[in-house]
């Protein structure tokens, strides 16, 4: 209601007693409106009451200072040096948080930040845990401050940008040499015609307006609009942020090839937004995993074909996804994030296939390791031998015999034979299993519609807008120009045009209104 | 083999010309030598080519972009001062962007020619993760952005320097002259062209700062737009790669950070009380930041941003 009130009030420039602007909006008081609406014929009545009570209310000061709050706070929040100590803070909290390590156990601040020896004299564990620093970006101090930020860009797009476009849209033509030669860039040029100039102008690229002598022009306007576009495009990335982190759901799965899994079942809510789709019944089947090499044996790419069985058991669509290439289907994206082995195919002598499950190994370094073991002889006895098989990944297996060495090296697909203690072991196949990760995010389209938004206006903002006013005073052309962002190119692309005008040759002095072709081809001739 | 020999006589060759163009670039900055500048000129265009032609060759080398670890993203980097240099040049601007353009490029040349780095000097074969199409757009907005805020930042250094140096000079001044001249020295452009006795160079001074300060304002905007663009692109891939558009990775948010204070230069821009000096410190901070974000994550080897030890999470 204050709102309204407040842009009547610039619009309307009333300078009448409160009350009256008051009975003007009065009807857009809710609780009002709610009685008229049940008891019609009392009307009247309310409303001489309400504006009783209402003039009544603006008689007191302590209602009209209230009523001024809210512009009061947002001129506090559009305040530059505030926006930009909340920008400093947030990239302070920013830093921190790298600083930090995020999301450890507590043992470890504690460690790290020791009360009896504080970093920096001041900083330990218990400013981490209290400020909630150990997940700095989703800690309520990196939030508020997020959400202050907002606050500023709307207040500042509010109370200082539109009317500094309005003003910039409201061209005028300065009338008077004094004031245009109080420009950032002035000259005058002697013996010259405002029309010549209006002419080299406009081959420029300006926008040229003329009355009479005086001549008005400008380029670039959008380069004022494009910080409004930024400001705004900001609250659309950091609305579809909080969408986000609201209403998504994730999951990851680890599913070894052949293998199904529902949707539903491992997706888990983000927030108090989510709300589960309908594409949560569907179910998903890896049909098979599989790795590209390079000719160095590194691996190039994953890729994982899966299906979507809908609840009758049809497929619904089928995509063989790899790192970069996601399954999108009906708000659920599936992404290639990992991988495993779950199982060799082994055969000994005659006997077999047999599957082995593959359990990951834990060593030093970013590699991974799998590894299993076929028993060999009494699998009952206390002292079980067998020949361990080792993979780092699909497609080579190290096998060791009983005593632990190196027995050799074969390749799933070559079914060829290894003979170890007597025994022949072919690997019939190696079975990955295919790390994936799920997620629906209803934040990406408006995250995307700022991110669009926000490249394109960056973009424009680069421009500048320049206004050049002229007049004519005799036979000199009075210039003046100005410009927001780039001003030394703007004085030496007015400079340049300026010399590109050709200078009238006379003898007598023309008076200005009558300065056209006839006179200047008759000067010339002279 | 080839391609090898010829990326090693590329480089070197285009270290040797930048030597000497900054030697020839320092003598011009004493005393103008026409000649020299005339030579310093040719050379860049030359180191320009040369760099150019490195990146190409090993473009074709690798089968890839060549920004696929931190020795080919320098090359890039000191490519994308060269290009810088020449843009200004062809615009044909009076400006100091070369006198930071050429000793930029010189030491992130020197530094990728040098020992440093030797065992990152073989082209890496693209990990999983990086194999898409968003690779160039990502990498080369970052490395060109991160080349104009250098740029802007060294701009907005040097009027740090001077306008120390100037205040320094006012302090030893206010001893020995009276204050008249100095509230006019402190004053604008009018009041100093009044002043005749002794602001000519006052005055000289005074278009200097004004215009590092005007070329840093605008090299710096550039390299917002194209942090920006960069930034964002790098949210789209990681969308499309890792399952989320920001993860608050340390280097996505170091990026995040310089752009941040980026934004805060271009805000103390606006207004006319916080300008020169004042935005020229958010811009040296600025500085600091870009390396921290270039350099200091890599080194510290940590987040999905890693290169070289970039596995498949």
């Amino acid at each position: 209601m204050a709102k309204i009130q407040s842009s009547d009030d610039t619009k309307r420039k009333i300078r009448k007693p409160i009350s009256q602007k008051i009975i003007l909006s009065g009807p857009l008081d809710s609780p009002e409106i709610s009685e008229n609406v049940n008891a019609k014929v009392e009307i009247p009545a309310i409303d001489a009451q309400k504006v009783e009570i209402l003039a009544k209310k603006a008689r007191n000061p302590l209602w009209v200072s209230l009523k001024r709050v809210p512009r009061r706070i947002a001129s506090v929040l559009s305040n530059l040096p505030l926006a930009i100590g909340e920008m400093a803070t947030i990239a302070g909290l920013m830093a921190l948080g790298t600083v930090i390590e995020q999301g450890e156990a507590p043992e470890l601040y504690f460690q790290k930040y020791p009360e009896d020896n504080p970093v920096l004299g001041f900083f330990t564990w218990r400013w981490v845990l209290y400020l909630g620093f150990d997940h700095m970006f989703s800690s309520p101090v990196f939030l508020g401050m997020l959400v202050l930020l907002a606050a500023s860009l709307m207040a500042c797009t509010y109370t200082t940008q539109v009317p500094l476009v309005r003003v910039a849209r409201r061209w005028s033509f300065l009338t008077s040499a004094e004031s245009i030669r109080k420009q950032e860039v002035a000259d005058s040029l002697p013996r010259a015609s405002i029309k010549d100039l209006g002419v080299i102008l406009m081959g420029a690229g300006y926008e040229v307006f003329s009355k009479g002598p005086s001549l008005y022009a400008f380029k670039g306007m959008a380069g004022r609009f494009a910080p409004i576009g930024v400001h705004l495009a900001m609250l659309l990335i950091m609305a579809g942020a909080t969408l986000s982190a609201t209403g998504s759901f994730r999951g990851s799965v680890t599913v070894p090839q052949g293998l199904n899994f529902v949707i539903g079942d491992i997706m888990g809510p983000s927030g108090f937004l989510s709300n589960p789709m309908p594409s949560f019944n569907t179910e998903v089947h890896v049909n098979r995993f599989y790795m590209d090499y390079y000719e160095s044996g590194e691996v190039s790419q994953f890729h994982t074909d899966l299906s979507l069985l809908n609840l009758d058991g049809k497929e619904v669509m089928r995509k063989t996804i790899s790192v970069n290439d996601p399954l999108r289907y009906d708000g659920v994206t599936i992404y290639q994030t990992d991988w495993g082995i779950s199982a060799l195919q082994v055969s000994k002598d005659t006997d077999g296939p047999f599957n082995l499950a593959m359990a990951p190994l834990k060593i030093n370094g970013d590699k991974k390791l799998y590894g299993t073991f076929l028993p060999v002889g009494d699998t009952n006895s206390s002292n079980v031998k067998g020949i361990s098989m080792l993979a780092r990944d699909l497609q080579s297996i190290v096998l060791y015999d009983q005593e632990g060495k190196f027995a050799g090296v074969r390749r799933p697909s070559s079914k060829l034979p290894i003979d170890i203690d007597g025994m022949k072991i072919v690997i019939e196949d190696a079975i990955g299993s295919t790390g994936l990760e799920l997620k629906t995010d209803p934040g990406v389209p408006i995250v995307y519609a700022g991110f669009g938004a926000l490249m394109l206006t960056t973009c424009i903002s680069y421009l500048s807008h320049s206004q050049i006013w002229a007049l004519q005073d005799g036979t000199t052309v009075v210039v003046g120009g100005k410009t927001n962002r780039g001003k030394v190119e703007f004085a030496g692309e007015l400079n340049r045009l300026l010399d590109s005008i050709p200078e009238i040759v006379n003898t007598k002095t023309t008076p200005s209104k009558t300065l056209n072709s006839e006179s200047k081809d008759g000067d010339s001739l002279v | 083999m080839i391609f090898a020999t010829l990326e090693h006589i590329l480089t070197h060759i285009s270290f040797s010309i930048i030597s000497i163009v900054i030697t020839t670039h320092l003598m011009t900055f004493a005393r103008e030598i026409a000649g020299l500048s005339d030579l310093s000129e040719k050379g860049m265009i030359a180191v320009f080519l040369r760099i150019t032609g490195l990146l190409v060759t090993r473009w074709i080398y690798s089968g890839h972009l060549p920004l696929s670890n931190l020795y080919e993203s320098l090359i890039f980097l000191s490519w994308g001062f060269s290009l810088i240099h020449m843009i200004s040049k062809i615009q044909n601007h009076k400006n100091f962007l070369s006198s930071i353009t050429a000793p930029s490029a010189i030491l992130t040349q020197g530094f990728v020619t040098s020992g440093l780095l030797t065992e990152m000097h073989q082209s890496a074969i693209l990990v999983p993760a990086l194999q898409s199409h968003w690779l160039i757009m990502h990498v080369s907005m970052m490395l060109l952005s991160y080349a104009a805020l250098l740029c802007g930042s060294l701009l907005s250094i040097a009027l740090l320097v001077i306008t120390f140096r100037k205040k320094l000079d006012i302090i030893f001044l206010l001893i020995r002259l009276f204050s008249f001249g100095e509230i006019q020295y402190l004053n604008e452009k009018r009041s100093i062209l009044q002043n005749t006795s002794f602001s000519f160079r006052n005055y000289h001074k005074y278009q200097l700062t004004q215009q590092l300060d005007h070329w840093s304002y605008r090299v710096i905007g550039i390299g917002f737009t194209l942090l920006t663009l960069g930034i964002l692109s790098g949210a789209v891939w990681a969308n499309e790669a890792w399952g989320s558009y920001w993860n608050w990775d340390p280097k996505e948010t170091w990026a995040f950070i310089t752009w941040t204070i980026s934004a805060i230069y271009l805000h103390t821009r606006t207004n006319k009380n916080l300008q020169s000096a004042n935005s020229a410190i958010v811009a040296s901070i600025g500085f600091l930041i870009i390396w921290i974000c270039y350099f200091g994550v890599n080194l510290l080897g940590i987040g999905l941003h890693s290169y070289g030890s970039f596995a498949l999470r």
